[in-house]
């Protein structure tokens, strides 16, 4: 690992002083950052360790309510805490099981919500200095593009870059309709809705959310949804347990006497950025609950998939995914 | 007294940092030296203009060479069983001195001496410094086992490295050191957490607990149930085993699995790590 500074900031204020203008990385979790330093993927001259900022503001690290029945999710909140809380296992289901079915129990208890949603994709190019990648390196070019492109996506991709976007949470995050707080370097809060907080990877991989340089996630809202009690987050992978997902599906359900009233969903494990479907839901919405319905929007689903010469099964998967994930929840 | 062994790497002048971070990594007891290959040292080794790995016994012969033509560097574990062989083998006539121990003592004192006759002292120790780490070290204080530990440590040490290079605490093991294997699992403010992935600087005013410091009968229930076979993933497994009691999970042997998918066992001891987790779950009496 290169060396590099390193200064635990008591404030948000003082945070974002010490990132401004150089390059700097905050330190949370440390569960991605401190990998991609180890491989030298990420460089930073220093690193402002954001953990001690909840000594300052505990609600930075809490789980608190918010009027009308949704909650906040500090960002500074474990994963594990969050998973296990019995506010979010009730009211949403699948953020909790989209938790659980992350990662490992250690990393759960290091991880943060803030760092989770930025966590940079798995593919293995981009993890590699030895080979060209737009992400890592812009203009190097696409190693996956004809390479070892088996786990990687097949929506949202671009002539640049076909790297999937790792996280299970985000994707019940982008269906829940949840909400980024972010503060900036003006020292003001602003909000941004979850499903424009990551961007395509188009001409620019190397961008990979709306955050500007210095930019901190202070919390992620998620809205009060009643009908996300019944959700579901369904995830296919090459191993049981401990493993990115190859397929998953973030879906809720509201079915009143057969009839499908209101639905989310959103894909995992085959979108270049957490993967709302609208066209699913449209050929969900006021439609009877039924195998043909869900079928229906499966295909809706992966109309616009491309996929490559070796993860070409990822379209198929992810529709029986999301039928699975469907028929659980309806039933 | 004698030279010891010493690794030294040829590489291009166009060379990637990051392969000697990789070179660094092929031993945590002998600092292998890195040399351009155009320099007029690497043809006394046969080496001139090649990227080449070599090992040198303590007379300065060379024991073990890598020569490699795509630019490639060899197998750590290649290295290091070379390096192995002949520390062994000049450690063999000494007693009361672990290999560790050994190796420790002898490398400060006799790193410019081991270069000889390929290269002289001043020329060594100007390869040492040239080659440094730029970061500074500062005072770090950590909480672990119940006490505290001052050490001086660069701000890129990870909590793993602290434990075990600098504090002498060896319990907690280095698997894949990217937090994928669980065998540097400890506790932090009683989680459990990968070392590995932790900078000592931020595991500061936090309590730390390591297997040394963990006196639990979950250690026992493993001995009964057969939960390990090489006792290398073992310190991980047994702390993580510990946290797992404190946490929510159901009462199957598949929660347990799951529960327990960040450690790794190449052994395969699963079945064993399973039946001690749920003897210790259920209460049902002590050590067999």
């Amino acid at each position: 690992m290169r060396a590099f500074e390193y200064v635990a900031a008591t404030d948000i204020a003082g945070a974002l002083r010490s990132a401004r203008g150089v390059d700097a990385r905050y330190l949370a979790g440390g569960t991605n950052l401190v990998d991609l330093m180890k491989l030298d993927v990420e460089r930073p001259s220093l690193v402002v360790d954001v953990t001690h900022l909840a000594n300052a503001d505990p609600s930075l690290a809490q789980i608190t309510e918010l009027p009308g029945g949704g909650l906040r999710l500090g960002g500074l909140a474990h994963m594990s805490d969050v998973a296990w809380d019995a506010r979010v296992r009730e009211r949403y289901p699948f953020v909790s099981q989209s938790l659980l079915l992350a990662a490992s129990g250690q990393l759960r208890n290091m991880a943060t919500m803030g760092g989770n949603i930025l966590q940079r994709t798995r593919c293995p190019y981009f993890r590699d200095t030895a080979t060209p990648c737009n992400k890592r390196d812009p203009g190097s070019g696409c190693s996956a593009l004809h390479g070892i492109n088996r786990t990687h996506a097949i929506l949202g991709t671009s002539e640049h870059c076909i790297a999937t976007h790792p996280s299970d949470f985000a994707v019940a995050l982008a269906a829940l309709d949840a909400t980024v707080r972010v503060r900036g370097e003006s020292g003001a809060d602003r909000t941004i809705p979850f499903t424009r907080f990551h961007v395509l990877p188009d001409a620019h991989p190397e961008r990979e959310t709306m955050l500007e340089h210095g930019d901190l996630i202070t919390a992620i809202d998620l809205p009060a949804l009643p009908f996300a009690r019944h959700s579901l987050y369904l995830k296919v992978r090459d191993r049981a347990s401990y493993a990115f997902a190859l397929a998953s599906a973030a879906v809720a359900l509201d079915v009143q006497g057969g009839t499908i009233r209101n639905a989310r969903v959103a894909l995992g494990g085959v979108g270049t950025k957490p993967w709302r479907s609208p066209e699913a839901e449209h050929a969900l919405v006021g439609r009877p609950a039924t195998p043909a319905t869900f079928a229906a929007a499966a295909n809706a689903a992966l109309a616009g998939a491309q996929p490559r010469e070796q993860n070409a099964f990822k379209v198929e998967l992810a529709k029986r995914t999301l039928v699975r994930a469907l028929t659980e929840v309806a039933a | 007294m004698h030279a010891s062994p010493a690794l030294l790497v040829f590489h291009p002048d166009q060379w990637d940092p990051a392969r000697a971070e990789q070179v660094r990594a092929y031993s945590r007891t002998v600092t292998p030296v890195l040399i351009p290959s155009s320099d007029p040292r690497a043809a006394r080794y046969g080496v001139a203009g090649r990227s080449a790995v070599v090992v040198t016994d303590s007379d300065g012969e060379v024991v073990w060479r890598h020569i490699s033509g795509s630019g490639a560097l060899p197998k750590p574990a290649d290295v290091d069983a070379a390096l192995a062989e002949i520390i062994e083998a000049y450690a063999a006539p000494r007693t009361g001195w672990s290999r560790r121990e050994f190796v420790g003592t002898v490398l400060a004192a006799a790193f410019a001496l081991a270069l000889e006759p390929a290269m002289t002292r001043a020329e060594a120790a100007a390869m040492a410094t040239s080659h440094a780490a730029p970061g500074a070290t500062r005072p770090v204080t950590l909480h672990v086992n119940g006490r505290d530990i001052a050490l001086s440590l660069e701000p890129r040490v990870t909590l793993l490295d602290a434990l075990r290079e600098y504090a002498g605490l060896t319990g907690s093991k280095k698997g894949c050191d990217h937090g994928q294997c669980g065998a540097c699992t400890v506790h932090v403010d009683g989680r459990r957490v990968l070392s590995c992935l932790t900078l000592a600087m931020a595991a500061q005013g936090k309590q730390v607990t390591t297997i040394e410091g963990l006196d639990d009968p979950m250690q026992q229930a493993f001995i009964s149930h057969d939960g390990f076979q090489c006792g290398y993933c073992t310190p991980g497994q047994i702390m993580s085993a510990t946290a797992v009691m404190h946490e929510p999970w159901g009462p199957t042997d598949d929660d347990v699995r799951e529960a327990m998918s960040g450690n790794i066992c190449r052994c395969g001891a699963y079945v064993g790590i399973v039946e001690a987790i749920q003897q210790m779950r259920r209460g049902s009496g002590g050590p067999q």
